[in-house]
C-alpha cells in the first residue's frame, strides 16, 4: 500500500511540474512509463484494482499509449545479461513468493504481464512487439506516433476550416 | 481531460458513513483481512489547539488502569513518512495532490504497521487525529472530495469518532497563546492573502466548516471543546465506557479471563 501511495506522490508531483506544464504550452511529452505501470504493478502485487485505478483518477489520459511487450523469458534473459543482480522491489522479493531472487522475478513479472495484457484492451494501449530488433521497433513506434500526429493536424486544418 | 470518464466510480464508493466500525470503509487492502480480530479503534479528531493530546493522554492512563492495552497512534507520525513530510513542508514544494498523497502514505504505513496488528491483538488503539483531517485540509484546498473519500477507501470506520467542536475565536486565542500561528496551520499555501492572521482566521474558519459538514456523514460524537478538561474528558469515558460494557456483553463468559 504504501509502495503505491508513494510512487503515486512522485507521480502527482512530476505530472504538476513536469507534464502539464509542457503541455499547456504545446509542447510534445514522452513519458517512460505512465499510470499503467502503477496499475499492473500495484495490482500484481495485491492492492485493489478499482482502488489504483481510482487513486490516479487526475492523470491526464494520453493522446497516444504505447506498450512494448515481450515474452516473460525474453524479459528475464536481458535483464540478467544486463546486469549481475536484481533489484529488490523489481524482483518483488517483498512478497515473499520466492527466496531466489530469479524465480521470484518471474512470478511477480508474469503477473505484472498478465495485468498489461488486460490494460491493453481496457485502455486501448498500441501494442509494440518488443522481441524484434531496436531498429524495427522504432520504425514501428515512429509510424503509430507520426499516424497519430498527422490525425492531430488533419483535425486542426477541419477545425480552422470550419 | 482525466481519465474519470474511464473509471467513473458509483457514489457510494470510498470512505462514508455507513461503512461499519471495525471493517474497511471501501475497496480492501485484499491481502490484510479483518475478521474476528478483538481490537477497537478509537479516533479523535478536531482542529488545532482543541486539546487532544492532553485528552487522551488522561483516556490511556484510564484505560490502563481498568486493564486495558492501549496503543497511541497520531498523525504524521509513521517512521516512514515523518521526516518526509517534515522536509516537504519545510522546502514549501508541496501542491494540493501531493499533500494529500503524502498523508496517505503515512496513513497507510501506520495501518498496516500499528492500527491493525494492535487490532488483532486485542489492544485499544486511541489515534489522534484520522483520515478526517486529511478530508478536511484536502477539501479546503479544492481536492475534489470524491476522489479523498475513495483514496481512504482502504481505511477501517472506527468503532467511535470524538469530534471536539470549537469554536473560531476560542481556537484562534489557544493556537497564539500557546505557541503562534505557522505557514501551514494559517493555510498560506492557499494564497488567501498576504496577512498571516487574516489567512489564519480565513484558513481555520474553512476547516471547521468542513469537520461541520462531516459530522453527520460520519457519525462523530460531536463535543463542545472549550468546556474544562476533566469535564470533556468525563463525558469521553462515559460515552467509552458505554460502547466498552456493550461489545464486551456477548462474550461475557471469557471476559474475566487474561493471557
Amino acid at each position: 500500500m504504501t509502495f503505491s501511495l508513494l510512487h503515486a506522490t512522485d507521480f502527482a508531483d512530476r505530472l504538476l511540474y513536469n507534464v502539464i506544464p509542457p503541455l499547456k504550452a504545446g509542447m510534445i511529452v514522452l513519458a517512460d512509463r505512465y499510470t499503467y505501470t502503477a496499475f499492473a504493478r500495484d495490482t500484481a502485487r495485491g492492492v485493489d484494482r478499482r482502488w489504483v485505478r481510482e487513486l490516479y483518477s487526475f492523470a491526464v489520459k494520453p493522446d497516444l499509449a504505447v506498450y512494448f511487450r515481450v515474452p516473460i523469458d525474453v524479459a528475464v534473459d536481458r535483464l540478467l545479461a544486463r546486469r549481475v543482480k536484481l533489484k529488490f522491489y523489481e524482483a518483488g522479493l517483498d512478497m515473499g513468493w520466492s527466496a531466489n531472487a530469479v524465480e521470484s522475478f518471474r512470478i511477480f513479472q508474469g503477473k505484472v504481464l498478465d495485468e498489461y495484457d488486460r490494460l491493453v484492451d481496457e485502455y486501448g494501449l498500441s501494442v509494440v512487439n518488443a522481441v524484434g530488433s531496436i531498429t524495427d521497433q522504432q520504425r514501428i513506434f515512429r509510424r503509430l506516433v507520426s499516424q497519430h500526429l498527422e490525425m492531430e493536424h488533419d483535425d486542426e486544418r477541419l477545425d480552422e476550416s470550419a | 481531460m482525466t481519465m474519470n470518464d474511464l473509471t467513473n466510480p458509483p457514489d457510494d464508493t470510498g470512505a462514508n458513513g455507513a461503512r461499519k466500525p471495525g471493517q474497511y470503509y471501501s475497496y480492501a487492502v485484499p491481502y490484510l483481512s479483518l475478521d474476528g480480530y478483538p481490537g477497537k479503534l478509537i479516533a479523535i479528531e478536531g482542529t488545532d489547539g482543541v486539546g487532544r493530546s492532553t485528552q487522551i493522554a488522561l483516556l490511556r492512563e484510564w484505560l490502563e488502569v481498568q486493564g486495558y492495552g492501549v496503543v497511541e497512534t497520531g498523525w504524521t507520525r509513521s517512521e516512514l513518512m515523518s521526516p518526509t513530510i517534515d522536509l516537504a513542508k519545510s522546502s514549501n514544494t508541496l501542491n494540493k495532490l501531493t499533500f494529500v498523497l503524502l498523508y496517505a502514505t503515512d496513513f497507510a504505513d501506520r495501518l498496516e504497521k500499528e492500527i491493525i496488528p494492535a487490532l488483532k491483538a486485542g489492544f485499544i488503539v486511541l489515534s489522534d487525529r484520522y483520515i478526517f483531517t486529511a478530508l478536511a485540509r484536502g477539501g479546503v484546498r479544492g481536492v475534489d472530495r470524491q476522489w479523498i473519500r475513495n483514496l481512504f477507501g482502504f481505511a477501517i470506520a472506527p468503532h467511535l469518532v470524538f469530534y471536539l467542536r470549537i469554536d473560531e475565536k476560542t481556537l484562534i486565542r489557544r493556537v497564539l497563546q500557546a505557541r503562534g500561528m505557522d505557514y501551514w496551520e494559517s493555510g498560506m499555501d492557499m494564497k488567501l492573502g498576504d496577512d498571516i492572521y487574516e489567512s489564519f482566521r480565513a484558513y481555520q474558519r474553512a476547516l471547521l466548516k468542513e469537520y461541520g459538514s462531516m459530522a453527520e456523514e460520519f457519525n462523530f460524537r460531536v463535543l463542545d471543546a472549550r468546556r474544562k478538561v476533566d469535564v470533556i474528558q468525563d463525558e469521553l469515558r462515559r460515552q467509552i465506557a458505554a460502547f466498552l460494557t456493550e461489545s464486551a456483553t456477548p462474550a461475557a463468559p471469557v471476559a474475566g479471563k487474561i493471557d
